[in-house]
């Protein structure tokens, strides 16, 4: 059975270029219980596939631990079925 | 754009932009609220207007009065319709440039026009569109206070949006006489801008001038104002006011004595009342104290988690000044705590302060009544700036700077000076309070000869030395 996952939806700043887009998906995606991160530099956002114990305050941390951008929650919505 | 933003900021002044800004650059999604003209009080009709005519009138005042033996005193006449309209044209400038366009520079900010107020802790009514914030900062300011005076209401009375460049309430025409109710800075910078421009100036203050800053100050402006021909009628309570269109007619008592004061206009400039009182703030649970003040922790969060106040709005809570870079700064801070997690605290122990009277005035740091009530162990000296080899030098001799001075550590606690360049110079001070330094310091200082500055300086020498047997640069 494959655990519960939600979409976490991210506000991001500090993005100016596709190679910050790398930067800020890696970040995301090296937090333990995230499956993916879509990152988009037009709309300064990301939606983050994780499970449900991934918390806001270490997506934020991760970010801000580059240096350079910052993230904060918008809000999560459980995946389809739910 | 859609009706929900991750900030919604209610005021678009100097307060609101800066949280704009850097919440823009965290990643928010912002929208700000204005029911006036964008840019607020400082740029519309506060700071720059004033400053700009404050400049203007010293300029036909030393023509009128040059300080100096040798130099024949001229007339530099006022078309006042055609300076009014240059302090337009700045205001108007500055506006499109420093508020306009970094609004339409900053991705994701859309600015909503009409009068803001709460219909629950997350939505406000903003003209006639529903907007929801996820969070919200309250930076809607303070404007004029009027005063319950039997009579005010059924006469026609100038505030200091007589500055405004574009709303009802401004000034075109100078007129003949003026009386100033009111002896806060606001009161004295324009009564003395008044005066210089041409009007007859009578000031009507409840107390002295400038009451609440170190009394030496007050005290220095008042007898500059009195040789300049401006009438300070300090310690005077208002019974009633009357008058029309052709003239006013203030009431007042003195010392026990009545009389009545009469001018073409009336300026009330009676300090500053927040503007919460149509926000509805009660519907969405935000507390306000007694005078109306948005009630904030050291965060600048009001009673409401999601929910922040910045700059005036929030009064002396934290030691916070109701000043443009004061505002400015809390609301930097807002936007790193609502988006950065930040949790930094305002600090308002080092605000430098300045009036720009002439002689100006500045400050920083505390006053020896505020020191001396919280019982703490200083020293003060009051150094007449005539020691001051540039004064002299220059003829601008009148004014004193005093330093206040902790015993404990020598630290500086306040530094409060009147006197050509105030402005400039107390930078020097708030930079050495910031970093913590000593009254040595200020003396160790190599200070460039002959400027201002040296006052600091020998300020700092007068608690050790007999200051008027200096020689030159001080050493
Ligand atoms: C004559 C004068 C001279 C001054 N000189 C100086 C100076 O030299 N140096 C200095 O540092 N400071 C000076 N100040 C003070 C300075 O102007 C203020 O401290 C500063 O403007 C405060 O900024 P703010 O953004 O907090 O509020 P404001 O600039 O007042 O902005 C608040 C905005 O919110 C809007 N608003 C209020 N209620 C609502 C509502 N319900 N809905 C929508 N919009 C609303 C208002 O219309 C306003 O535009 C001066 C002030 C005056 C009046």
């Amino acid at each position: 059975m494959t655990e519960p996952i939600v979409y976490i939806d991210l506000g991001v700043g500090g993005m100016t270029c596709d190679d910050c887009v790398v930067h800020v998906t890696e970040a995301l995606e090296s937090v333990p219980g995230v499956e993916s991160a879509a990152v988009d530099l037009a709309t300064r956002s990301a939606v983050v596939t994780a499970r449900p114990d991934v918390g806001a305050s270490a997506l934020a941390a991760a970010v801000r631990a580059t240096g350079q951008y910052n993230a904060f929650e918008r809000r999560r919505r459980a995946a389809s079925g739910e | 754009m859609s009706d929900h933003v991750d900030f919604l900021i209610l005021g678009s002044g100097s307060t609101a932009f800066a949280a704009a800004i850097r919440a823009a650059d965290l990643g928010a999604r912002v929208a700000m609220a204005e029911r006036r003209t964008l840019g607020g009080t400082c740029a519309n009709r506060g700071c720059l207007p004033s400053k700009n005519l404050i400049e203007a009138a010293r300029i036909v005042r030393e023509a009128a009065h040059p300080r100096y033996d040798g130099l024949i005193a001229g007339t530099v006449g006022v078309e006042f319709a055609a300076l009014i309209a240059q302090k337009d044209d700045v205001v108007r400038e500055y506006r499109a440039k420093k508020y306009a366009s970094v609004a339409d520079g900053l991705a994701d900010l859309e600015l909503l026009e009409g009068d803001a107020t709460f219909v629950d802790p997350h939505t406000v009514r903003v003209g006639d569109r529903m907007v929801t914030g996820d969070r919200i900062l309250v930076a809607t300011g303070s404007r004029p206070t009027i005063p319950a005076i039997p009579g005010l209401a059924d006469i026609p009375y100038l505030t200091s949006d007589l500055l405004d460049a574009d709303e009802a309430g401004r000034l075109t025409e100078l007129p003949a006489s003026l009386a100033v109710l009111g002896g806060g800075y606001i009161a004295v910078e324009l009564a003395q801008m008044f005066s210089r421009l041409g009007s007859r100036v009578t000031i009507v203050a409840r107390s002295g001038l400038l009451s609440g800053y170190e009394p030496d100050l007050g005290r220095t402006l008042a007898e500059v104002f009195t040789d300049e021909g401006i009438e300070v009628l300090a310690g005077s309570r208002v019974d009633h006011v009357r008058g029309d269109a052709s003239g006013v007619e203030v009431a007042i008592e003195q010392a026990g004595a009545r009389r009545v004061v009469s001018a073409e206009r009336l300026l009330v400039a009676t300090g500053r009342t927040p503007n919460t009182d149509t926000l509805g703030l009660e519907r969405a649970g935000v507390a306000v104290d007694a005078d109306g003040f948005v009630t904030v922790n050291a965060q600048l969060r009001t009673s409401l988690p999601h929910v922040w106040a910045a700059g005036d709005v929030i009064g002396r809570q934290h030691r916070s000044q109701t000043a443009t870079p004061v505002g400015a700064r809390q609301g930097r801070i807002v936007a790193d705590n609502a988006f950065a997690d930040a949790g930094k605290a305002f600090d308002g122990t080092v605000i430098p302060r300045a009036i720009f009277t002439d002689p100006p005035i500045a400050v920083v740091g505390e006053t020896e009544a505020e020191v001396r009530a919280r019982h703490y162990p200083a020293v003060a000296a009051t150094t007449p700036l005539m020691y001051v080899p540039r004064a002299g030098a220059v003829h601008k001799p009148t004014g004193l700077v005093k330093f206040i001075v902790s015993t404990v550590d020598e630290r500086v606690l306040g530094v409060h000076v009147i006197g050509e360049s105030a402005p400039e110079i107390i930078h020097e001070a708030a930079m050495a309070m910031h970093f913590k330094a000593g009254l040595p310091d200020f003396i160790d200082l190599i200070h460039v000869y002959p400027t201002m500055s040296e006052a600091l300086k020998i300020g700092a020498q007068a608690f050790s030395r007999d200051v008027t047997k200096l020689s030159c640069c001080a050493e």
